[in-house]
């Protein structure tokens, strides 16, 4: 659910004189909503908030764009940010008078911060961002709004949409590897990372034994961290030999579990390996350690001890894995798919 | 598996928490949910039909709910903005509906009303079908995605579930460039296997719902690859901690049981799971006065209240009316639209 609204000094409050009372108003007949003769969902709407849409809906119908059909804007977003018409006239407002588009960037950014999941807002800077085509204050106000909630999608998706739109990737590793040492689970940090270099240099060679190595060292870090696991898989999509040929990857993974690590991530990665062998052709050559057995075993201890509330999903896995061992259909699922 | 001490399911309490919200005065500090009243509606009735409590409504109440949802429909043919608005924000005596600018649909809305109106056991005889699907081909965008209304509105996977669920519910897929939106939904698949909201976007549940969903509601779940089939399903997965969470490494929250059970039914993936904690948690968001909350101990709304209510029965608690996922409604809903289809032949 979106937040309440808070009222603050310079979004109006309760101190605000009635539009009714105002004399700049006077020559305006306010148009009370008609909510039917039964309403549902009703909301005890108060005077304020009343009064205020009473001259919104009577100032829209005559399609005015002044100084005062903007201020009344401002009051109405006041009393509700996420009304998407209040901010689709504000912007013809804007327009038609010419205004300065750089103080509203400073009036929305205020807005936002006080709700930073509305999306009518978000979409309000974005527009503005567009017209300027102006993004540099985005970084740093994307910035402000992630300190408050390192994980707030809205801010991800307008940082990635500016930093795609006007070619701003420059820093932006910097930017993530500060959030990943505050916080190493932080899932969107990890996923612009993938974004950053996705768009940038691409997985060449270099670039995936730089960030294969970084990762380890983040599941060195901790190892419970679905995040970091995700980005290592994300990593192997781009080795040509798979899964369970990158020899930095499967030495990695063979320490931990002979160090004694049963992390499920580990464990349903090795099986992800048992599988992929299982998969070709003649399975493998002779001192694979990636076996149909070794996948069963495997399955079996995180049905059991590591994963249990996923038991009958490694159950089936392991049924799958070997049934797909033996050549025989697997899945009635997914074998209609590919 | 340890044994979890039995909390109370207060079906009762969530019954009147839902009328309450639906015939009473909602509180002015909640002046924010003002243009979205009929997606609130939506989340109330269909909580009731969940609770199997519809056929309590008497016929008259039924009748005025169902006015309102059309006082919200937009009459306007001469462009394309058909569809229903979110609320009677705009509509006043004095200026007839098509007279006032912005009276637009917003495809959210539109499918929270035609759900609503369904739900209500309305024929949808009045609603305008044919500008309801001319209107959706404006919203459609050159990357496949949807926005929500002819300006103003950002762009997502959650409106690409709602055109897709229009397109069902009115049995007209001519609204929609259907590979285009396929494409768009295969773009945005993310390196864990998880969907984001668009392409290069964080794996979301809810975004991972909407684009399962408007795969299977178009039938073309086939586009996934086995591959991209079997990561889904691990994703989705291990979304279960002691309840659903949304993302990796986020903590749970009711509306998941939902979001994140949806898809998983959806890909026939919800048996793999077998959890008391799930209800549990559920359970445990309960208000005091009724609804559930997003978490333990925080306030209840009409939202986490509907979801809360879907998750339980897609866990088959409770003796809640059957769910019917990728519509996000229940299956004695669809049956009688099922019905409607073979009416409009």
């Amino acid at each position: 659910m979106s937040e309440s609204t808070e009222s603050s000094s310079d979004e109006g409050d309760s101190q605000r004189v009635l539009y009714k009372n105002r004399p700049e108003w006077q020559d305006i007949t306010p148009l009370k909503q008609d909510d039917g003769d039964y309403p549902v969902v009703a909301i005890d709407y108060t005077l304020e908030f009343q009064d205020c849409f009473d001259y919104f809906r009577a100032i829209v119908h005559k399609k005015e764009y002044s100084e005062r059909a903007l201020e009344l804007t401002q009051t109405a977003a006041s009393y509700n940010a996420a009304n998407f018409t209040v901010w689709q006239y504000r912007r013809e407002i804007l327009k038609a008078l010419d205004k300065d588009l750089h103080e509203e960037l400073k009036y929305i950014e205020k807005v936002i911060l006080k709700q930073t999941k509305n999306y009518q807002v978000w979409h309000h800077r974005k527009v503005l961002v567009e017209w300027l085509k102006d993004p540099s204050k985005e970084k740093y106000f994307t910035e402000k709004a992630l300190s408050k909630d390192a994980k707030n999608y809205h801010a991800w998706q307008h940082r990635q949409w500016v930093i795609k739109t006007f070619d701003l990737f420059d820093g932006e590793l910097d930017y993530v590897e500060q959030l990943l040492k505050d916080d190493v689970k932080n899932n969107s940090a990890w996923n612009q990372r993938y974004f950053v270099v996705n768009n940038t240099t691409g997985f060449t060679e270099d670039v995936l034994s730089r960030e294969i190595q970084f990762t380890l060292e983040k599941i060195l870090e901790l190892q419970d961290n679905e995040s970091a696991w995700n980005y290592l898989r994300g990593l192997l999509l781009h080795d040509k030999t798979g899964l369970s040929r990158n020899k930095t990857v499967t030495e990695f993974c063979e320490s931990l579990y002979k160090d004694g690590s049963r992390s499920p991530f580990l464990l349903a990665l090795i099986v992800d390996m048992c599988s992929e062998r299982a998969a070709e052709d003649g399975a493998g050559d002779g001192n694979n350690l990636y076996t149909v057995a070794r996948a069963m075993e495997l399955c079996n201890s995180l049905a059991t001890n590591y994963d249990t509330i996923r038991a009958k999903y490694w159950e089936y896995t392991a049924e799958t894995i070997e049934k797909q061992s033996k050549g025989e259909v697997v899945d009635e699922a997914s074998s209609s798919t590919n | 598996m340890g044994s979890f001490p039995k909390i109370a399911f207060e079906k009762e309490l969530h019954r009147k928490y839902l009328n309450r919200f639906l015939h009473g005065q909602i509180p002015s500090y909640l002046a924010n949910m003002d243009t979205t009243r009929s997606v609130l509606m939506y989340f109330c009735i269909a909580g009731l039909d969940i609770l199997n409590e519809i056929d309590h409504i008497p016929q008259e109440r039924k009748d005025q709910m169902i006015e309102w949802v059309y006082s919200l429909q937009v009459s306007n043919n001469k462009e394309l903005v058909s569809g229903f608005q979110g609320s009677t924000t705009m509509n006043t005596r004095e200026v007839p509906s098509n007279e006032m600018p912005y009276e637009w649909g917003h495809i959210a809305t539109t499918y929270s009303c035609l759900l609503t109106l369904l739900i209500l056991e309305d024929d949808l005889s009045r609603v305008n079908r044919k500008e309801i699907i001319r209107s959706l081909k404006a919203l459609q965008l050159e990357d496949g995605s949807f926005t929500a209304a002819i300006q103003g509105a950002e762009s997502d996977m959650r409106f690409v579930f709602c055109a897709a669920s229009i397109s069902y519910i009115l049995n007209d897929w001519s609204g929609i460039d259907v590979d285009k939106m396929v494409e768009f939904i295969l773009k945005s698949i993310s390196y864990d296997g998880g969907i984001g909201q668009g392409p290069n976007l964080e794996s979301h549940c809810g975004s991972t719902f909407c684009a399962i969903a408007s795969l299977s509601l178009s039938d073309n779940l086939h586009r996934l690859s086995s591959q991209q089939f079997l990561n889904l399903r691990r994703w989705l997965l291990l979304r279960l901690d002691t309840g659903f969470n949304g993302r990796p490494n986020k903590p749970t929250d009711t509306c998941y049981s939902f979001w994140t059970g949806g898809a998983l039914k959806i890909l026939e993936a919800y048996q793999f799971i077998d959890s008391e904690q799930n209800p549990n948690f559920v359970l445990m968001t309960q208000d005091k006065y009724g609804g559930f909350s997003k978490w333990v101990n925080s306030t209840a709304d009409p939202m986490h209240t509907y979801f809360g209510l879907a998750g339980l029965s897609l866990m088959d608690y409770g003796g809640l009316n059957e769910m019917f996922p990728k519509l996000n409604c229940t299956r004695r809903v669809h049956e009688r639209l099922v019905i409607l289809h073979t009416q409009w032949k």
